[in-house]
């Protein structure tokens, strides 16, 4: 028997498999209808609030009169500002994060309890964290207590009493909380670069300096950027915890975060039109970082593959 | 024996037709409540638990499942539950505003026809539930907000403690006299909001004979930007001034400003009336504490009154019982029930028939009598939601941090009322026909 005959059956079933281009889809369309259902469907919903308002018990289209009331509201353009402010943690958390990660890899002493210690804020619950922070940030509170002690009285300032400073110490424990995440990951890249780069580039002569802007820098671009853009949405939509449990907004609005106000719409206000105009303008947000995440990932890889 | 089948039917029939309540008392009901209180009336989870089963016990076909809320969950877990219309049978409900906006909402049902007029007129504070000639709700229990000071702290200071401060001077001297030996004169916590909301009822309220100003500048009659509506700011900044606060109020919750005079480091607290058996247990006798009207700095109506509110209990829209909802609600009500919320909590139940005997401490047999002869209404309970955390809490904390002037914030007030009634035109209307 030739080998042409041996497989003949098979090549004749091959002939009847033919590529049928709806069969992928056949196999996703459970999870399709899964996903259209828990999250589609809420979506759509939210984008018709939006556009409507209840009256005698009817919800009426009104057009873009919720989006226009929002944008005339101070206290949402001032939550809007807020939000933006919060982004300026992003490069910090970046630059902080990063240090710590190179640190960590170049073994210092205790580098494992080190990374551990650095990782633990990001478990500990916000709730808690923003609670423990609450009573060390109170103008009697531990912190201005040991100010004072020390001799820095004029340091001993109202953190979350006054509204010049609240969204700064905000700010601040927001830092310390999500930046384990980021030594985590760039450490984590660190460990799968080939030794033999920093060695290559230590015979050359590179300093410090030179041989994290030459290599640890381009080996951990794609992880930068993956913990840039979800550091951001992070800012933008992902902060109501810290805010409310810190600050609930105050003082006089100062710590307003775009999620607080959905929230006090919605449920404090009874307003829930509103709030899911202002939810979708998140969403809208938020959707266009994850586009913009998911372009430099592929440009990465793109990269990547030429290179 | 046709005629002895004719017999036996009739017989059967009228066994059918008079004991119809047995047959339905067969039928198996459960009834959700939701409710709220054990944070302002400690005692009052093991009431209820006692409460539910002596009731189950004479109604055994009757459940009762009883969930307690958060303060934090209370309102939008009912507001989900009703843009839903499931949830439970008997939801907790605080007076005024804050039960009209359910109802308003479709969430509550009326209880006219379901409690006789009778049993109603015994409960306190029905006019808070009352919404074009409905009761939508029954009041439970009495909160009150009385001026609280320790006796012993201010004997320390040279003032008199068997004698009140009466006078809006006497009560600046006083915070004068209370910081020279190192006393905070008024604690307080303005970090979650609540307390700025709370200052408005207090303060607020003096210069003006009924709430009706209050709801007249609410629809627009009036301005928040008037002279009498101004007053309450600046005599706010004047006690801010004269040193009368603790200086980290901002950086304080409500409940964290309370400690502080339960702690003995303030003298004086603008206390709520549920919470001083509490406080007494905790600061080990009844001796220090002693209550007060507010002292008066003006001479409207209100000025002269006790502010009491009924904390309450509302039936559902949706609820499949709510008869036998009402039922159990009455039952709240009934002499034994009363009594036992006394002994459990050391609070005044929203009923005129709890036995005075029991009110054995004078600082309680004041409050009640304040309750009973000169009750005046929460202003809070008569304002939108968005009016009282958007200028009073968050004005509050802008004054005590200096940020605004009174008459800043009064302006405040009116843009916030105005951007109230442009963004919730039926609920206007609502406050309109409500304010009528």
């Amino acid at each position: 028997m030739c080998t042409g005959e041996i497989y003949k059956p098979f090549l004749k079933r091959a002939d009847t498999m033919r590529y049928r281009p709806y069969e992928p889809w056949l196999y996703l369309a459970p999870m399709i209808v899964a996903l259209l259902f828990v999250f589609g469907y809420p979506v759509a919903r939210l984008v018709m609030m939006s556009f409507q308002r209840t009256s005698k018990g009817q919800e009426i289209f009104v057009g873009l009169t919720n989006y226009i009331a929002l944008f005339q509201d101070e206290v949402f353009l001032r939550a809007i500002r807020n939000n933006l402010t919060l982004v300026l943690n992003v490069p910090v958390m970046v630059a902080v994060a990063l240090l710590l990660a190179i640190f960590l890899f170049e073994r210092i002493r205790g580098w494992r309890i080190h990374q551990t210690t650095l990782f633990l804020p990001y478990l500990l619950p916000i709730v808690v964290v923003g609670i423990i922070f609450s009573y060390i940030f109170q103008l009697s509170g531990v912190l201005n207590e040991a100010l004072i002690a020390i001799g820095l009285p004029q340091l001993a300032l109202d953190w979350l009493g006054s509204p010049k400073l609240a969204l700064w110490t905000v700010m601040f424990v927001i830092i310390w909380k999500e930046v384990g995440l980021g030594v985590v990951l760039f450490l984590a890249r660190l460990m799968s670069v080939e030794e033999e780069l920093f060695d290559a580039a230590r015979i050359d002569g590179a300093n410090w300096w030179r041989l994290q802007w030459h290599i640890t820098i381009p080996q951990l671009s794609t992880v930068i950027e993956f913990f840039t853009v979800i550091s951001v949405i992070t800012m933008l939509s992902w902060v109501f915890n810290y805010v409310y449990v810190m600050t609930a907004g105050g003082p006089g609005n100062s710590t307003m975060v775009t999620e607080l106000y959905v929230y006090l719409q919605g449920f404090r206000y009874n307003q829930m039109n509103l709030a899911a105009a202002a939810s979708v303008l998140i969403l809208a947000i938020t959707g266009v970082l994850i586009f913009v995440q998911f372009r430099l990932r592929e440009r990465a890889g793109e990269e990547e593959v030429f290179a | 024996m046709k005629r002895l089948s004719y017999v036996l039917a009739v017989v059967a029939m009228l066994v059918f037709a008079v004991c119809p309540a047995a047959t339905q008392a067969a039928e198996p009901v459960k009834l959700v409540m939701w409710w709220w209180g054990e944070q302002e009336a400690p005692g009052a989870q093991k009431w209820l638990d006692e409460t539910i089963q002596l009731y189950q016990k004479e109604h055994p076909n009757v459940t009762i499942e009883a969930v307690l809320q958060s303060t934090d969950s209370l309102i939008p877990s009912f507001q989900s539950a009703i843009a839903a219309q499931e949830g439970p049978d008997i939801q907790y409900v605080w007076g005024g505003v804050w039960t009209l906006e359910f109802v308003w909402g479709g969430g509550l049902a009326p209880i006219d026809d379901l409690i006789p007029a009778e049993e109603l007129a015994h409960y306190i504070n029905n006019f808070e539930r009352t919404f074009e000639g409905k009761i939508w709700g029954v009041p439970w229990y009495l909160s009150g907000n009385p001026f609280v000071y320790n006796p012993s702290l201010f004997e320390k200071a040279g003032l008199d403690p068997q004698k009140p401060l009466e006078t809006w001077d006497e009560l600046i001297a006083a915070c004068k006299k209370l910081r020279a030996i190192d006393v905070i004169p008024i604690s307080g916590g303005l970090k979650d909001g609540w307390f700025g909301g709370w200052l408005y009822s207090i303060l607020g309220r003096q210069p003006h004979d009924s709430v009706k100003d209050i709801m007249d500048a609410v629809v627009g009659k009036t301005k928040f930007t008037d002279p009498k509506h101004v007053e309450w700011w600046k005599r706010l900044a004047e006690l801010r001034d004269a040193g009368c606060w603790n200086e980290d109020i901002n950086s304080l919750d409500y409940q964290q400003g309370m400690d502080r005079f339960v702690q003995g480091q303030a003298a004086m607290i603008f206390g709520n009336d549920t919470f001083l058996k509490g406080w007494a247990e905790t600061m080990g006798s009844w001796d220090n504490i002693g209550v007060m009207l507010v002292p008066k700095y003006a001479n409207g109506k209100m000025a002269n009154q006790y502010i009491v509110t009924a904390q309450g209990l509302g039936i559902t829209s949706w609820s499949q019982h709510k008869q036998e909802a009402a039922n159990f609600l009455m039952f709240l009500h009934t002499k034994d029930r009363l009594d036992a919320w006394f002994n459990y909590t050391g609070v005044l139940p929203a009923d005129d028939r709890l036995d005075v005997s029991l009110i054995k401490q004078p600082q309680l047999q004041q409050v009640y009598q304040w309750d009973t002869t000169i009750p005046g209404p929460n202003l809070e309970n008569f304002i939108p939601t968005m009016m009282d955390e958007q200028a009073n809490f968050a004005g509050t904390q802008l004054l005590f941090a200096g940020e605004k002037t009174p008459e800043e914030l009064a302006q405040m007030t009116q843009d916030v009322v105005d951007k109230w009634s442009e963004q919730n035109p039926e609920a206007l209307e609502n406050f309109t026909r409500w304010a009528q």
